[in-house]
């Protein structure tokens, strides 16, 4: 149940931007936290399950928690933006966009109209 | 392609599923035995919150992936960027060299035409020049070159110069009648001449074919003085104040 996701990524980014790497998504462990507690049978002493159900609680807060910090997270990743497919196609689109824009260039730069020669 | 769902959306979603199951086995976690979900139901919901964490997990791939395909993208944008402003400044160059061959066509073109209008008349270049000589003789345009303070010579035809004129000659009937009846006689004799009209007919003032122009008084016609032939009647001082004698080319 071991949820670390980890990634290759080593280059750094944008202070607002976080790298999937930094994500802490580890929602499993805690639900098995909690429950493991609410099963907890303790009916030896109120003491015991007050304190039980402090924890509990606690720990339902917590999980809560992780969530909405698992939520703004997500926001904070760079490229998400899109589908993989539509990433893909905006990728083409700009290769052929700077493709057409250096043939322009390349045309204009070094075209000759007025040769002088022909008198 | 819009009906795909973005994948930072996909991961929210995942999020959100996992709450609510996870609230769900929770709340069957605490509740009274009696409202318990059975055994498989329960196994259920287990098996789908696994399913659910597989799949964020999976996502979270994907985004890595699309984390790298995006500092390409960046990279690229970056290109395409320099690249918009190289053409930019193309642009701009290449309105200007417009701009400056166009105005250069343009004048050109006025040139033809200027060309084409001289060529359509021409003028000799001794007519021009004779032209200029009759209109700055009177000194009207340009003191003479050697003109001081106190030289008699005037822009205007001074009174002296007046005097020596048609109107001024009026009082001197002698001397101007007798030359009249002379060139009235000789010329009666030269019949069918083609400069001569007789002086009724016309108006009165005629052109003369000695090139003088001549008015009619009475039954003959006068000699009008005009400036641009020689004048052998006058005074030598006279004359030294009209320099139009000594510049005027020729008279016919």
């Amino acid at each position: 149940m071991d949820l670390n996701v980890t990634s290759s990524q080593m280059l750094d980014t944008s202070n607002k931007r976080l790298k999937v790497e930094d994500l802490e998504i580890e929602i499993l462990p805690l639900i098995y936290e909690i429950i493991r507690s609410v099963e907890k049978d303790n009916h030896h002493d109120n003491a015991t399950k007050t304190r039980d159900s402090q924890d509990c609680s606690q720990k339902v807060l917590e999980l809560q928690k992780r969530l909405d910090q698992a939520r703004t997270e997500i926001q904070m990743l760079a490229g998400i933006d899109y589908s993989k497919e539509q990433q893909l196609s905006h990728l083409e689109a700009l290769k052929t966009q700077l493709r057409l824009k250096q043939e322009l260039l390349q045309k204009y730069r070094y075209m000759y109209p007025f040769d002088i020669q022909k008198q | 392609m819009s009906s795909q769902i973005s994948t930072k959306e996909k991961l929210l979603y995942i999020i959100d599923d996992m709450e609510l199951i996870s609230k769900e086995i929770i709340e069957n976690a605490i509740a009274p035995k009696s409202s318990k979900l059975s055994g498989p139901e329960y196994a259920q919901l287990t098996d789908l919150l696994v399913a659910k964490d597989n799949e964020l997990k999976d996502t979270l791939k994907l985004a890595a992936e699309q984390a790298q395909i995006n500092k390409k993208l960046d990279v690229l944008k970056a290109e395409v960027e320099r690249q918009d402003q190289d053409i930019n400044h193309l642009q701009k160059q290449l309105k200007e060299a417009e701009q400056i061959l166009s105005t250069a066509i343009y004048q050109a073109n006025q040139k033809l035409q200027s060309i084409a209008r001289a060529n359509r008349r021409p003028v000799s270049s001794e007519e021009l020049i004779k032209f200029a000589h009759r209109i700055s003789a009177s000194n009207a345009i340009c003191a003479p070159l050697t003109w001081q303070q106190g030289d008699p010579r005037r822009p205007y035809p001074t009174d002296i110069e007046m005097r020596l004129g048609f109107l001024g000659r009026l009082s001197d009937p002698m001397n101007g009648h007798l030359l009249a009846q002379q060139n009235n006689m000789s010329d009666l004799h030269r019949p069918g001449h083609p400069g001569e009209i007789p002086a009724s007919q016309q108006n009165q003032f005629a052109w003369h074919p000695s090139g003088e122009m001549h008015i009619s008084v009475g039954q003959g016609t006068v000699p009008m003085d005009t400036r641009n032939h020689k004048q052998e009647n006058d005074d030598v001082e006279a004359m030294s104040t009209d320099s139009s004698s000594s510049s005027s080319s020729d008279s016919q």
